[in-house]
Order: C-alpha cells, then structure tokens, then sequence
C-alpha cells in the first residue's frame, strides 16, 4: 500500500480501529476523542512538561505508537468495549 | 461585547454570525458594557502597555497549549524592551506567515518602541502581555486570564491599554 494513498490508509484505519467494520472504526475514533475531551472540559491541571519533553524526545515512530495506544486507552475508559470478538 | 454593540459594526459583517457558528457558546456577551476608561493625560505622557492574543512569548517560555481542546488559560509576560528575534509564536488558528516574516505585523513591538523613543507615547510598561486567542470557556477566560492580565497591567502602573486580537 503506498503510504501517500489517504483513502486506503484511512480506511485501513477504520478497519482495524472497528474490527473490521470500517463503520463501526469511525464511530470508534469520535469515541476516544469525546472521551479524551470529556476530561479535559474542565481544565484541570495536567503535565505539560511531561508531554513536551516526550513530544521533543521520542522519535515519531515510537509517537505513532503511542497514539494508537492512547486512542485504545480512550475508548476502554468509555466503557463501550466493542473488541470482544463479537463484531 | 454584544453582537450588536456599535464596535461590532467596525468589523467583517457577519463576522459574530460565523463565530457563532463555528465555534459555539465561546462568544463572550454582556449587557452590562463598562465603558472604556477615559485617558487621563496625554499620550505623550501615558505609560502604554500592549495586550495581545497573538500567542507570542519570549523564547524559552512554556509554550501556549495549542492542542487543548477548551483552551489556554495563561499569559506570558513579554518584555517590552525585547527584540523580535527573542520571541516566537505558539498560535495555530491564524496565518502567521506574515508574523513570521515580521512579527510587527501581528505584535508591533518595534514600533511602540519606535514611538515611546520619538516621545509620541510618554513611555511603555516594562512588560506587555500575550495569550492565545482561542479560549472556548469565556465565563472562565473572564475569571481567570481576564482578571490576571488586568492585575498585572495595574501592577505595572499602565495609563492606557492597546488591546489587539489576532
């Protein structure tokens, strides 16, 4: 797959993030962002210094990494758990 | 500012309209308008400051929080004597290809500094003052930034304010 190819990769995304269901992995995304923003509308004090320093010191691969597994991290908090095999 | 308030007529038409839109609930609205203070001296006696939602800061600072999605509730303090080499923007809701070509464009800290030289302003507080405009509490943007950033231009003996949006 060319890495440049947006609708490929953005429905390869969909696919995994859904299991398959390249519907169910949209809805998944808006989760774990709902989520994420759901903590943070009140503005509570959070680490910056911690996540500049690991923005400025982890290599964008390690990043990437990390966001795939901080979107996971989102969506179980949710507490709608769609990746029991059922799907 | 009300969205029908005389000093909106000054901006884009529909320019609340589009905020509204895009951005909904962040519009700041009051019915109880406090009048602008009136300036007590000349301007070439008053001590100026310069609040600016430009997102600049002297370099080394802790940058604006540009990601947060409700916004960032501080300011920086920006020397008033400072070059533009020395400071940078945090800020990603405007263009800032100009900026970045000349700051002055967006922070016009050279040319305040022109004036108060040339005598046409009395002076400048030794600090201006800098945060980000996008701010999606605003009864929080009042409480917090508003307030503090009202302090320390009182604490800095200013008589006269230049408020810029970017």
């Amino acid at each position: 797959m060319a890495s440049n190819d947006f609708e490929k990769l953005i429905r390869y995304v969909r696919l995994h993030l859904g299991d398959g269901n390249e519907t169910a992995g949209r809805k998944e995304i808006e989760k774990a962002w709902v989520e994420a923003l759901k903590l943070l509308l009140d503005v509570p004090p959070t680490d910056r210094t911690f996540i500049l320093e690991t923005l400025e010191s982890k290599d964008a691969a390690t990043l990437a990494h990390l966001f795939f597994d901080l979107h996971f991290y989102f969506v179980k908090r949710s507490g709608e758990w769609i990746h029991d095999g059922t799907l | 500012m009300t969205a029908h308030s005389s000093e909106a007529k000054q901006l884009r038409p529909g320019l609340w309209e589009t905020i509204n839109e895009r951005y909904p609930g962040s519009m700041i609205t009051k019915d109880d308008l406090v009048p602008l203070a009136r300036l007590r001296k000349p301007l070439s006696e008053a001590r100026l400051t310069f609040v600016s939602s430009a997102g600049v800061q002297p370099k080394g600072t802790m940058p604006f929080d540009v990601a947060h999605p409700i916004g960032d509730f501080s300011f920086r303090r920006v020397p008033s004597d400072a070059s533009p080499a020395a400071l940078e923007i945090h800020q990603i809701k405007y263009p800032t290809n100009g900026a970045l070509k000349d700051l002055n464009v967006i922070f016009p800290i050279e040319r305040l500094q022109e004036l108060a030289a040339a005598g046409v302003i009395g002076g400048l507080t030794p600090n201006f003052f800098s945060f980000i405009g996008y701010q999606m509490d605003p009864a929080r943007f009042e409480r917090t930034l508003a307030e503090e950033i009202a302090e320390a231009v009182a604490a800095e003996r200013a008589d006269a304010a230049l408020l810029c949006p970017a």
